[in-house]
């Protein structure tokens, strides 16, 4: 496990829609070179915290801080999000081949046609999706879409990789590729905020976690420091709550 | 019945013999679609894609606007420019009624809503997921705009289209604002009615032949752009 070194921290993160609060966050880390888990029950402002933190999102009050610099209006934000990549829950792919969806991180960071698409070929053969190169975006089905998405996030070995539940709607054998391959497919130097809920994935990815319940932090910190807490906890029985923590 | 077997007769050999007189007239309306096309689509595919892209304070109204211009009818436009290009009008001065500039100016009116609209609805339907993703894989604003483009280009090609195709097969403006000058502002649609008033309808006919043709032209063309089927594989 690699030190406890903060890359990305949110402070006083408030977002509203609709005059409906949807996040109160006071604090949130993100350590460096560890997989970040982001758990709680649907609406619990999950998906929005990983907009925000990715910089997708701007409609928001607070802070970020990364790598001890805040985020400002004056900061270069497409020079970020380049050191960054997003797995998207529904990936969108552009009009075009599988290899232009891939590439084009590349194309638009200005690398040059032999360098993207040796880079392509290099992502394709790891994600062993070289047969679906030359295949239209538009006809992969789903668990293709998510193997291309994880190549499209990758292929720019970002610093961090944002991870928006990759496995929902997934058949299991997709399922099952993704929590085999993912970890082995981030290299070290790689920083993981994953929205999830698959306990499977939680149990042998895990290294911090952070609990979300209607927007606000439940929990944070080392997975064994999860407790159990009747009704105040994410897990509804503590039947959930010993599967998670079975190993 | 043997009047219209040789009108048909007639409209063939005109076609096939490229008589003159009847190619000069569909010259001149393919050089005035082309060029009153070529015009409103400066105007029309920004605009479709600012009223597409951008809330602003009169959205509702300009979009109630727009779709009421779709329903214009030419002659309305007709009248509306002739007011203002006739003699006594602001723009009388430079003496554009029945000449080329004239139809085109009315044509540009009757289309720039059409393409606008168009575009709109075509950036309207487009998955805001595109935005989100140009944004996490690091596009600067330029190449989010192209790619919104590059995802939107056969909608826009399609607008565009059927801009052409609504001046391609309009009359009002052209007889009103033309004044039909053989060789110079009559088109197929206008040369249509003359002709068949003075009792050349097999001239008619071949001239409704070719703009029938043209109209399925256009058609195949809005149809593989917007339903064909490569069209999901794209």
């Amino acid at each position: 496990m690699s030190s406890d070194k903060i890359i990305l921290k949110a402070l006083n993160i408030k977002k509203n829609i609709k005059g409906k609060n949807i996040l109160n966050l006071r604090e949130f880390n993100v350590y460096e070179g560890q997989f970040n888990f982001i758990i709680g029950h649907n609406g619990s402002g999950k998906t929005t915290l990983l907009n925000i933190l990715s910089l997708v999102d701007d409609d928001f009050s607070g802070d970020l801080i990364y790598k001890n610099q805040t985020i400002g209006p004056k900061t270069d934000k497409v020079k970020l999000r380049r050191r960054f990549s997003v797995i998207w829950q529904n990936p969108y792919f552009y009009r075009g081949s599988v290899i232009y969806n891939i590439s084009l991180p590349l194309r638009l960071r200005g690398l040059n046609k032999n360098q993207y698409l040796k880079k392509t070929e290099e992502i394709a053969k790891r994600l062993e999706i070289e047969n679906l190169l030359e295949q239209s975006a538009a006809t992969l089905s789903g668990g293709e879409k998510q193997k291309v998405s994880i190549a499209r996030a990758l292929i720019t070995e970002p610093e961090i990789v944002f991870v928006d539940e990759p496995t929902t709607n997934l058949d299991e054998e997709s399922i099952e590729f993704f929590n085999s391959h993912f970890a082995e497919l981030v290299t070290e130097e790689m920083t993981v905020v994953m929205v999830t809920h698959d306990k499977n994935q939680i149990r042998s990815l895990a290294e911090k976690i952070t609990v979300l319940k209607k927007g606000s932090v439940q929990y944070s910190g080392p997975i064994k420091g999860l407790h159990y807490q009747n009704d105040n906890n994410y897990y509804s029985s503590k039947q959930d709550y010993r599967l998670l923590m079975k190993n | 019945m043997n009047y219209i077997i040789e009108a048909f007769q007639e409209a063939w050999y005109l076609i096939i013999g490229f008589d003159r007189e009847l190619f000069n007239v569909v010259s001149t309306s393919l050089r005035l679609s082309i060029t009153s096309t070529f015009f409103a689509s400066i105007i029309g595919i920004p605009a479709g894609i600012f009223i597409g892209r951008t809330n602003f304070g009169r959205k509702k109204i300009v979009n109630i606007i727009l779709n009421t211009l779709l329903g214009l009818p030419t002659v309305v436009v007709g009248i509306f420019v002739y007011s203002l290009i006739s003699r006594r009008g602001i723009l009388g001065e430079y003496e554009m009624l029945f000449s080329f500039r004239g139809i085109i100016i009315g044509q540009i009116i009757l289309i720039v809503p059409l393409i606008t609209a168009l575009i709109r609805n075509a950036i309207y339907s487009l998955d805001e997921k595109l935005y989100k993703t140009a944004l996490s894989l690091g596009a600067t604003k330029i190449q989010q705009f192209k790619l919104l483009l590059l995802e939107a280009r056969y909608g826009i090609m399609g607008a565009v289209i059927t801009g052409f195709g609504r001046v391609l097969g309009e009359v009002g403006i052209s007889m009103m604002l033309g004044g039909n000058i053989k060789g110079v502002t009559r088109t197929i649609t206008t040369a249509m009615a003359l002709e068949t008033n003075k009792g050349r309808f097999g001239f008619g006919l071949a001239l409704g032949l070719i703009l029938l043709l043209l109209a399925f032209i256009i058609n195949i063309g809005v149809y593989s752009l917007q339903e064909g089927k490569e069209y999901e594989q794209r």
